[in-house]
């Protein structure tokens, strides 16, 4: 007699050989989720069709699917290599915004790179570069602070020097940005990236702010307005407890004003003046998705997006884990394992969060090989940190449509980076709001520009 | 897929995954020759 059971076969979910599935909760009335959470895999389930879900035809497909999902989610977790550089020409800034990651002194009377120096920089980062990426793809450089700005004739001189060799983008607070700058920058192909906290000055400079505590409100504004029609341009305004009410408002504000892409990042609580300013995760959620709201209602009734990226990168997270384009939302992060942070010394980082703490300094350009520092011991810390080694990350459900960030701010919380993000509620609920705008079809609204063209079908079940 | 009872899907990027920034969603004309 053949006793002979092949127990792969098994159609059971949560049982045996079969796959796990976690049942979540999304706020919707007629369905849940249903996760595979090692594969990032998901199921939009009808409540009476949960015991079809748990058991059956779509435990089989999974199965046969699930080794290429989970080599997808190993090589987004553990196989990339560099492909980008935070600079920061300058410790300097004109500016002392109250949550600031850098610190003080090192604003005011910090380091500005030369010429010299900066082009040196650039030229050892592509020498590093071209040893690794592809012949035809130019790696990225984020010129960032501090104010960049601040170290404007190196800067430009290196973007003119090196046009040919990466794609280059700035993060700026705008305030020094003149007619011919922009022009400059737009002219070479610059990203542009500007600050703005608020749609009115008695929000937007409540917590950005010169060193005489003057705000720069409605100058900035003009420069918004000038650059909205640019297509690498965004907006990052940083949410804190002084605006947070104001997200709704901020999205009929940049619409109106032609902007195209903003992000409503949480302030990171890395530093004491972050933390303090830092928003109730649950107030932010009901802010947060107000103004999402709001921003399916304009593209439903002009056409028009305001893409909402560090939200729009959770959808992609969820709908295509290698689409996502932001890396802070995955264990490991992309800090030293896609991008690093070059710091006014020459000194590198996994991340533009650890400038200012020395224990995470992993070299410095001018004096150590690059590949050295990306191996080395501060490094590895960061792009050793994974979810599977944090309570209570190692057994949720989302734990790689989060991937608790951010390990700086953590292990400035908590002296050790083995502890969960300080927004988990907040990413909680992103993720049942996410889950919510794919049940309703809405995806194309929140994705940005191009995502469908970028991506292709790998996995398509319906029943 | 509306009137289905389960529907799941997933996307795959075409280009080089991971390969996004921090703060970054970089559209100039030389970042989509990357993409």
């Amino acid at each position: 007699m053949n006793n002979t059971i092949n127990s792969t076969d098994s159609p059971y979910a949560n049982t045996g050989y079969g796959p796990h599935f976690d049942v979540l909760e999304v706020g919707l009335l007629d369905r849940v989720a249903v996760v595979e959470p090692d594969t990032a895999f998901w199921a939009l389930v009808e409540r009476d069709a949960l015991p079809d879900a748990l058991s059956g035809s779509l435990v089989r497909d999974f199965r046969k699917q699930s080794e290429i999902f989970a080599r997808e989610m190993n090589h987004m977790r553990f196989g990339l290599t560099p492909s980008a550089v935070y600079f920061n020409p300058t410790e300097r800034c004109n500016f002392n915004c109250s949550y600031c990651y850098l610190p003080e002194d090192m604003r005011r009377n910090g380091k500005n790179m030369t010429t010299q120096e900066l082009e040196d920089a650039l030229a050892r980062l592509l020498s590093y570069f071209r040893g690794h990426l592809p012949e035809k793809m130019r790696p990225q450089v984020i010129f960032h602070g501090s104010e960049p700005m601040m170290a404007r004739d190196a800067m430009f001189a290196g973007i003119e020097k090196f046009s040919d060799d990466f794609v280059f983008g700035v993060q700026t607070n705008a305030s020094l940005l003149d007619d011919e700058a922009i022009s400059f920058l737009q002219e070479h192909e610059v990203g542009i990236g500007i600050s703005l906290d608020g749609p009115k000055a008695d929000v937007a400079d409540l917590t950005r702010k010169n060193w005489n505590g003057t705000g720069s409100f409605s100058h900035i504004v003009k420069v918004m307005e000038k650059l909205a029609s640019y297509p690498a341009f965004n907006v990052i305004a940083t949410v804190t407890k002084k605006n947070v009410h104001a997200l709704p408002e901020m999205v009929d504000f940049f619409a109106e004003s032609g902007v195209g892409m903003v992000m409503f990042n949480p302030v990171r609580c890395t530093r004491q003046g972050g933390l303090e300013l830092k928003p109730d995760d649950l107030v932010l959620a009901k802010y947060f998705f107000d103004a999402l709201d709001k921003t399916y209602e304009l593209y439903k009734k002009t056409g028009k997006k305001l893409v909402v990226t560090n939200f729009a990168n959770i959808l992609a997270a969820i709908i295509g884990p290698t689409s996502r384009r932001l890396m802070c939302d995955i264990s490991p992060c992309g800090g030293g394992r896609c991008f690093f942070a070059l710091s006014a010394h020459g000194d590198l980082f996994p991340c533009s969060e650890f400038i200012g703490f020395p224990a995470f300094k992993g070299g410095n350009i001018y004096e150590d090989d690059i590949k050295d520092v990306i191996a080395s011991s501060a490094f590895i810390e960061t792009t050793g940190r994974k979810v599977e080694d944090i309570e209570p990350c190692c057994s949720c459900a989302i734990r790689h449509f989060c991937g608790s960030p951010c390990p700086a701010e953590v292990h400035s919380l908590h002296g050790t980076m083995k502890a969960p993000a300080p927004y988990c509620r907040f990413y909680e609920e992103q993720v049942r709001y996410a889950f919510r705008v794919i049940a309703n079809g809405r995806e194309d609204a929140y994705l940005w520009d191009g995502y469908k063209d970028e991506t292709e079908e790998s996995f398509c079940w319906a029943g | 897929m509306k009137t289905h009872k389960i529907i799941s899907y997933r996307r795959l990027c075409k280009g080089l995954a991971g390969t996004g920034l921090s703060h970054y969603i970089l559209l100039t004309p030389k970042a989509k020759e990357n993409k």
